[in-house]
């Protein structure tokens, strides 16, 4: 029974013939793949050429053809170039794009940091290790939306335990305003790094786990320090796990955010203002609650292009320890 | 446990006063610094729970950590304010069922991409992935058309009832399920269906009563991902306008002239979050196996 069949051996047919059971197996998951994502992606690309507003909805593919308009406005808008100021739809993006860039950069560095250090803690033998991987585990359990209501409460200015904490270690003299200006923003990446903090640890455990003991002992024995250790033998061994939970942080950064900040900043609308209002969140109100379906769209794909740039980065940087696995 | 071995290898040196005083600090300082990290991991799901226990103005003015009188009653009262009950049954049903069938093809096809090397395996990898970097933005608005279009001129009740979430949650969670799943597979090794197939049983019989028992920890983990993903997903909810629970939550925050009862917003998140609770941390074990099998391989 050859279950790997040899390619050069047989026509396509015979191939495809052979792997029936292949083809029987996947026909439901290409079915649904087919109707929720693909037809709609193509549908989406061409939607973000017409012209969709709630007039034209229900006919919505044989609405006005406006061609690239709306990607020049919303690129003009995102780059400050043109008129971004005349047309008020597109005058958040500047600073959600702006934003969803910082917004992804220190979400990394925070679950990746930590999540490395929690990691490396763990992994020491101590008598409560059991109790401690367990407890380390509970932000995974909170749904997002959960997060961003717990962190409102803690956020508050007047009575929050953020505020109250701070001042009781005297370490402000005056209560923060977290969730309007400046602050707001990073008490975003706080709320997502404390929820998505689990996830990275769990897997960079996993990871320093694996990594065998000898090693370790033949670099002490050569007389390597705790520190040079780390460098030389966990960093290298740990970077392909490293690089999955970056390309899960880029795709968490740019398309994620919105659960927790619609529950954290509230408000009715939950818009976070400008300072943490992120492109998802975005482009949800201009699509939904404007019914500019077609600027959506375009700001949808150009979202696209701008987390595909930074794949490319990452697929050039973590190329090596890909290829490794 | 690399760690403690090196310690090994560092006191059998001789000793000296320095070393062993650094070492000590080096141990107990970790041990304290992960203390602290534990305490502030856990210190927001103990200010949830004890602000579900609080009056209105007590939560509200936010003068003590702990509720001067435990109100228990906020729990008996948040089901009477909003219509909590009905987007809790709705979550549970709609979670549900997806699990279940996300669960069932994502391990036939899984299987499928784990052991054959079909024409168009490679096309299909590629596109399993892509579904990754398409934002929701952009096949959620095409998909709100399409459901639309259906409902007005064939009837079919696909916006704001169960059964089009449902739909539109087994598409959306398929690819990154099947993906766990199959580097699940890939790690069961392929001698057992062979023998069982010399033994007589066809290759689907294989699949169902040798291979699917033995990718058990893989089929809960992928479960339990896709029952938190669904739990917790917001926006197609809102805009295809089903009654589940992060719909439905806002309810507690002015939207139905209740004003900001935030005792109660409190008291309903804790209830949200002890079925998840539960079920992660009975099949705690398997499912992290689960899902560091395929990452760290």
């Amino acid at each position: 029974m050859a279950l790997a069949p040899k390619k050069n051996k047989l026509s396509l047919w015979q191939r495809i013939r052979q792997n029936s059971l292949a083809y029987k197996f996947i026909a439901p998951t290409f079915v649904a793949m087919m109707v929720v994502h693909l037809i709609p992606i193509v549908q989406g690309l061409y939607l973000s050429l017409l012209d969709v507003r709630l007039t034209t909805l229900t006919l919505y593919l044989r609405a006005p053809f406006v061609g690239l308009k709306y990607y020049i406005e919303v690129f003009n808008a995102i780059f400050g170039l043109g008129e971004a100021g005349a047309s008020s739809r597109v005058t958040g993006l500047i600073n959600a794009a702006s934003n969803t860039l910082v917004y992804t950069i220190w979400t990394n560095i925070g679950t990746l940091g930590l999540g490395l250090i929690l990691a490396m803690l763990l992994n020491r033998e101590f008598r409560w290790r059991g109790i401690a991987r367990t407890l380390v585990l509970l932000p995974w359990v909170v749904p997002t939306f959960v997060t961003g209501t717990i962190f409102n409460f803690i956020w508050l200015e007047q009575g929050g335990l953020a505020n109250k904490i701070l001042l009781g270690l005297n370490i402000v003299d005056t209560p923060i305003t977290w969730l309007i200006g400046p602050n707001s923003l990073y008490a975003l990446v706080i709320a997502t790094v404390w929820r998505g903090l689990p996830f990275t640890t769990i897997m960079f455990l996993a990871a320093i786990q694996v990594i065998p003991t000898d090693l370790y002992e033949a670099a002490s024995l050569d007389g390597a320090n705790g520190w040079q250790r780390f460098r030389h033998i966990t960093l290298p061994l740990i970077k392909p796990i490293a690089g999955t939970q970056v390309l899960f942080g880029l795709i968490n950064g740019f398309y994620g955010g919105y659960n927790i900040a619609v529950q954290m900043f509230g408000g009715g609308t939950g818009f976070a203002g400008e300072y943490a209002d992120l492109l998802v969140p975005a482009i949800t109100r201009q699509t939904w609650e404007r019914h500019l379906y077609g600027f959506g769209s375009a700001a949808s794909v150009i979202l696209m292009g701008m987390l595909l740039v930074f794949v490319g980065i990452w697929y050039r940087a973590f190329r090596d320890s890909l290829r490794a696995e | 446990m690399g760690v403690s071995l090196s310690k090994k290898a560092e006191s059998a040196r001789p000793a000296r006063a320095t070393i062993n005083y650094k070492a000590w600090l080096l141990d107990r300082g970790g041990d304290i610094l992960l203390l602290v990290i534990i305490a502030l991991m856990l210190l927001p799901i103990i200010f949830l729970v004890v602000g579900s226990f609080k009056s209105r103005e007590e939560f509200a003015v936010g003068s003590n950590f702990f509720p001067s009188d435990w109100r228990f009653e906020n729990y008996n009262e948040m089901w009477t304010r909003v219509k909590f009950g009905t987007y809790f049954s709705n979550s549970l049903i709609i979670c549900g069922i997806t699990t279940l069938v996300v669960t069932i093809l994502a391990s036939m096809s899984g299987y499928a991409l784990a052991r054959f090397r079909f024409p168009g395996a490679g096309g299909l990898s590629m596109a399993i992935l892509g579904t990754q970097l398409v934002p929701g933005t952009l096949f959620l608005i095409p998909l709100y058309m399409t459901f639309l279009w259906m409902k007005n001129n064939l009837g079919i009740p696909l916006i704001g009832t169960n059964f089009g979430a449902i739909v539109l949650y087994v598409g959306f969670f398929l690819p990154i399920s099947l993906w766990i799943q199959r580097s699940f597979f890939a790690t069961i090794p392929i001698d057992l269906e062979e023998q069982a197939m010399v033994d007589g049983a066809t290759r689907f019989q294989a699949f169902v009563y040798i291979v699917m028992p033995l990718a058990g920890p893989g089929v809960i983990s992928t479960a339990i991902f896709v029952f938190l993903t669904a739990w917790d997903e917001l926006l197609f909810a809102w805009v295809l306008n089903v009654q589940t629970i992060p719909v439905g939550i806002r309810q507690f925050t002015g939207v139905a002239g209740s004003q900001n009862r935030y005792e109660l917003l409190s008291a309903a998140s804790v209830v949200i979050i002890l079925p998840v609770a539960a079920m992660f941390f009975l099949l705690q074990k398997r499912f992290i196996a689960g899902l560091t099998a395929g990452a760290v391989k």
